[in-house]
């Protein structure tokens, strides 16, 4: 009892009172009794917050967690100390010279992480040796360098972030290394992504993003297999694009390349939740070996022309089109200052008659408004219905089959390089890291449909024909 | 070995626990939506299918519990089939889990006051149990306390203690493994069924028929309730032994209460061997550091290898005769060594052998089905590559290279383990009373808070209404009817087949006989349903009124089978008439017969 006595970790009010006063601490092992008999061990846990202040958390001898109230005529007592270290397994991870130089940039994406008491959440936990620990079978892969950016959840990212990394990326690349592996939330990888393949101009190696759909504080986490993957194709693969590598099924079978640019989120929490739109994804990773589909992947190219571009406007927002939806919405932001607006409208990129005041001053405040489908799959069409036409007069941009989280970074880069409408309609109509694809190719558009009679069919693309 | 047919408990100093299983009745799944019932047929062709494979994560304190890098190193492949009526994305592990069924909440609460429990949950924590073998999708258990320290009391008045109430969700069902069980599949219809675990503490029985008298007891004691499912496979057991000197074993898979007692003998001659090993151990020249990771290549001795296939053994100096050592019928020490082995990589133990099988006295256990693959000669020829002393041994494998330098390596780390004598390890029962390796004790590090689900808080004032709404439970209603002549057989008989209110009914409030009661609500009505017809039709109130139409001799009682056989056979508006008939036929007769008024003494039951 030689250290200073400290309050236990969480505990609020009046049983933080009593607590501070029995001299129970985290990690103290205490008695309680109360006095209709019931009897209680165990160790004093530190409370998550966003609990009921009214409960202790302890763990008890069979490892189990309880919570138990503390009436006030409940007798307590510190019956032993029993603090809880959490130790990183030491694991020395010799270089070897034989193999490919990765670089693994943690942002907080959970390859490896720990449970924080606190708030009752995962943490990311990122040093080498836990890396290691975690996924063994990295060391054969590669000489995986791990190094730690920032520990965000993907929602806390923002554009001065997509810089940043993109930085430490460059960085990597001039230092050596063979490829890059960055370590992302799933949420916005897309974004992201679509950022970094504006930002790179010439890119040498790959650039592998990486997640997990199941924290890695799960015996069943997909973790492990996609960064194992995405240290193949960072080591051995010939392609130098940003691509985003996770989960190509719910099996633990084979992971799925995507161009970041044309990469999307579809599912809250399946693995195979992305999915590459209204295109074939660029290839396949299946047991280390790397399989392209796509016969325009980027290869690698010499380091000596790679440069960063990241001169971004970040005044650019983006509205979704409802039905109803009045120009107010949309002078709200112009008076905010916005410089330039994404508007995702329905079906070909259509947005309601009330809307068209609030294009026309959009038009002559030389603000870009670039359009975008709803349907996610699929080009917007402004030349087919009237509606169209009527908003190609008032000088909104066809963002083609640009999705939204490619639109919103590319605008604001294309408004970071100029402030002319044309110019940046010019950009943002030209395909950049294959953001825009010309073509689409018939499977582009697939997602289950069960419970149709001939769903098998239709997924092995067999036309069944009604006589 | 001991003679397990003639243990002497008491002195082995005998102690032993048991973990029931009981699913729960709900409306639906413990975190998610889907109905709480099972696909009718297990091999039942899945609409979907899909595979995974599972690693050991770090605790919360920051290390892999041991029992689960043993389970990682099975490098089990894992196959799901699944069905859309009792699957969604949740048993696919590609959902969190949605609130939690309450319901069955409320029924935990409900057996941990039938269970006497006297420290409950205020506050229910969600745990995580990590289970590597595939059984779970999500690699982990959701598991609860409800409340601890309670009691079941036998019928010697002897209380044992209960540690532990859960509620948890039910694990999926295997259908079949492959690849000599490398490959294992499941069908995922009944994870997350709601699931009771009740644990009695693990040194409380002294012996085996009062084990066995427990889970009988604790059956009952659920078949009082309306609240655990009832049918086949429901209810599983697994029990804790160990005796003086030794160790914890979890075996797993009892399904037969009956055969209990034999799997504790079998396990009380393993244990007691284990120990006998371990104190000759101590008393010799070994010592468990000389035991090298030296594993010697003689494929060269065989010529009949496979396309990759490698034999390595191993030197293991002075100890052929532990090898050698009974340590359940039939069984060697060598053979449990194996059986570890083949669990774990896959060599299956018809590829195994060690230096004492080839000899005239060794403990043959090959199941009786595969020649040993030694002979004298081959044995001879080892013994020459090792240059091996008399009394040396050496444990042999052949397979695939790698699968069999593991085994190797298994097999040295278990001598070793000898040295200190019972090893703390979860085991499978097998149909000889023997058992065998399945992983180890898994520790308190495989549990910790889920992350995905928020502490919930159970106001106890609704516990203390649920402590004052318990059906008497079986030995209160033994004490209060053994007097008026109700065995404990009929008494059973009336909790299986859900009559006690009824019985209370007819003997306190009409002071029915004891044997007209057990004959109204247990005899006819199971002989009725032997003849195929359903007596649930008859109501209590025309049971009390036959009841009372016999207790006053308007019916003589060797009409009740042939009038409650009419009953059932006719819709329930008619059963006053049919009543009423019988009546007044038996008033025809009267004339001719003097009413019996002799009940027999005791009812009997019908098998």
């Amino acid at each position: 009892m030689s250290e200073e006595y400290q309050p236990p970790d969480g505990y609020r009010g009046p049983l933080l009172d009593r607590l501070v006063q029995e001299k129970i601490r985290t990690w103290s092992v205490i008695r309680v009794k109360k006095t209709d008999g019931s009897h209680y061990e165990g160790v004093l846990l530190p409370r998550s917050v966003h609990t009921s202040d009214d409960y202790i958390s302890m763990k008890v001898d069979t490892g189990y967690n309880i919570g138990i109230q503390l009436p006030e005529d409940a007798a307590i007592e510190e019956i032993g100390y029993n603090p809880g270290a959490y130790e990183i397994p030491e694991k020395v991870v010799p270089i070897n010279p034989d193999l490919p130089n990765v670089t693994l940039l943690g942002t907080g994406g959970t390859v490896a992480s720990r449970l924080d008491y606190r708030t009752g959440a995962v943490l990311p936990a990122f040093t080498p040796s836990e890396l290691f620990s975690a996924v063994p079978e990295l060391i054969d892969i590669c000489n995986l360098t791990p190094k730690t950016l920032y520990k965000i959840l993907s929602e806390n990212f923002c554009p001065e972030y997509w810089i940043k990394t993109a930085e430490a990326v460059a960085k990597e690349i001039e230092g050596g290394a063979d490829g890059v592996i960055i370590g992302h939330g799933t949420d916005t990888m897309g974004y992201s992504g679509s950022a970094l393949s504006y930002f790179f101009q010439n890119l040498p190696v790959p650039v592998v993003i990486v997640g997990s759909q199941r924290s890695s504080d799960r015996p069943s986490s997909d973790g492990p297999i996609n960064m194992m993957n995405a240290t193949t194709l960072a080591a051995y693969g010939d392609l130098a694009e940003v691509v985003v590598v996770m989960h190509g099924t719910t099996s633990d079978n084979y992971d799925l390349i995507h161009r970041a640019t044309r990469v999307r989120k579809m599912h809250s929490a399946r693995r195979d939740t992305f999915r590459t739109i209204s295109d074939i994804p660029l290839g396949q990773i299946r047991d280390r070996e790397i399989n392209f589909f796509k016969k325009d992947v980027r290869p690698r190219s010499p380091r000596e022309d790679f440069h960063l571009d990241t001169k971004m406007d970040e005044r650019v927002t983006m509205l979704y089109f409802y039905p109803g939806m009045e120009a107010d919405v949309m002078h709200a932001v112009i008076d905010k200052g916005y410089h330039g607006i994404v508007m995702i409208g329905t079906g070909l990129g259509h947005v309601g008659k009330p809307m068209y005041e609030a294009l026309d001053r959009a038009q002559e405040e030389e603000i870009p408004v670039v359009i975008v489908v709803q349907p996610m799959f699929g080009f917007s069409h402004l030349r087919v219905y009237e509606t169209g036409r009527d908003m190609l007069a008032r000088g909104v941009i066809e963002g083609k089959n640009l999705l939204p989280e490619a639109a919103l970074p590319k605008l604001m880069w294309a408004l970071g390089h100029t402030k002319d409408v044309k110019e940046v309609e010019k950009i943002m109509q030209t395909s950049i890291s294959g953001d825009i694809t010309n073509r689409e190719p018939y499977s582009g558009f697939s997602i289950f449909q069960g419970g149709v009679p001939d769903f098998y069919d239709n997924y092995r693309n067999v036309d069944r024909i009604n006589k | 070995m001991i003679d397990p047919d003639n243990i002497d408990y008491q002195k082995m100093g005998f102690k032993a626990g048991l973990e029931i299983h009981h699913q729960l009745k709900s409306k639906r799944k413990l975190f998610c939506h889907c109905p709480a019932d099972l696909d009718a047929d297990l091999q039942k062709h899945p609409q979907f299918t899909f595979h995974r494979r599972f690693r050991a994560v770090m605790g919360e304190m920051g290390d892999f519990d041991p029992g689960m890098l043993v389970e990682v190193e099975k490098g089990y492949l894992v196959i799901y089939h699944g069905n859309d009526d009792h699957v969604c994305t949740y048993e696919m592990d590609e959902t969190p889990p949605f609130w939690l069924d309450m319901e069955s909440v409320d029924s935990g609460y409900h057996l941990a006051a039938l269970f006497n429990c006297t420290s409950p949950s205020e506050e229910v924590v969600i745990n995580r149990k990590q289970y590597l073998d595939g059984s779970i999708t999500t690699g982990f258990q959701r598991t609860m306390i409800i409340a601890r320290d309670g009691h079941i009391e036998l019928r010697s008045g002897k209380k044992v203690k209960i540690t532990n109430i859960l509620i948890e969700e039910d694990s999926a069902r295997k259908i079949k493994t492959e690849d000599n069980g490398r490959t294992v599949y499941y069908n995922l219809d009944r994870l997350g069924v709601p699931l009771t675990e009740i644990i009695t503490d693990h040194l409380d029985v002294d012996d085996p028929e009062t084990l066995v008298e427990t889970a009988r007891m604790i059956g009952l004691n659920l078949r009082t309730t309306i609240l655990a499912k009832r049918g086949i496979g429901v209810a599983r057991q697994d029990v804790n032994i160990s005796i003086t000197g030794g160790d914890r074993a979890e075996l797993k898979g009892v399904q037969d209460l009956g055969l209990l007692p034999k799997y504790c003998a079998h396990e009380v001659c393993r244990q007691q061997a284990l120990i006998d090993i371990q104190i000759q151990l101590a008393s010799s020249q070994l010592e468990k550091e000389k035991f090298q990771h030296t594993y010697i290549d003689i494929s060269h001795l065989f010529d009949d290898l496979g396309e990759g296939e490698k034999a390595y053994c191993i030197r293991l100096p002075g100890f052929e005769e532990y090898l050698n050592t009974e340590i359940q019928p039939g069984k060697d020490f060598g053979f449990e060594i194996f059986e570890k082995c083949n669990l774990i990589t896959g060599i299956h133990y018809y590829n195994m052998f060690h230096s004492g099988e080839a000899s005239e006295n060794s403990v043959l256990n090959r199941r009786g089905t595969k020649d040993l693959l030694i002979t004298q000669g081959k044995d001879n020829e080892i013994r020459e590559v090792l240059s091996l002393e008399p009394g040396d041994g050496y444990i042999a494998a052949m397979g695939p290279e790698k699968p069999v330098l593991h085994t190797m390596k298994i097999s040295i780390e278990r001598c070793k383990q000898a040295f200190d004598g019972v090893p703390q390890e979860t085991r499978r029962v097998l149909h000889s009373g023997n058992n065998e390796f399945l992983r180890v004790i898994h520790g308190k590090g495989r549990l910790y808070p889920d992350t995905d689900t928020p502490p919930e808080p159970y106001p106890m004032e609704k516990f203390e209404v649920v402590k004052k709404k318990i059906a008497p439970r079986p030995m209160e209603l033994f004490r209060k009817y053994e007097a008026v002549g109700l065995s404990f057989t009929n008494l059973e008989l009336l909790i299986r087949d859900e009559k006690v209110p009824i019985f209370q009914k007819l003997v306190d409030e009409i002071k029915a006989p004891v044997s007209l009661a057990v004959q109204l609500t247990i005899e006819i009505p199971r002989w009725l349903r032997r003849k195929g017809k359903d007596p649930e039709g008859i109501s209590h109130f025309t049971t009390i009124s036959i009841a009372g139409n016999i207790m006053s001799n308007k019916i003589p009682r060797k009409h009740l089978r042939p009038m409650m056989k009419e009953l059932c056979m006719a819709s329930k508006e008619n059963h006053d008439k049919i009543i009423a008939k019988w009546i007044c036929h038996n008033n025809e007769k009267d004339k001719e017969n003097k009413p019996s008024d002799q009940w027999p003494t005791n009812g009997g039951c019908c098998r």
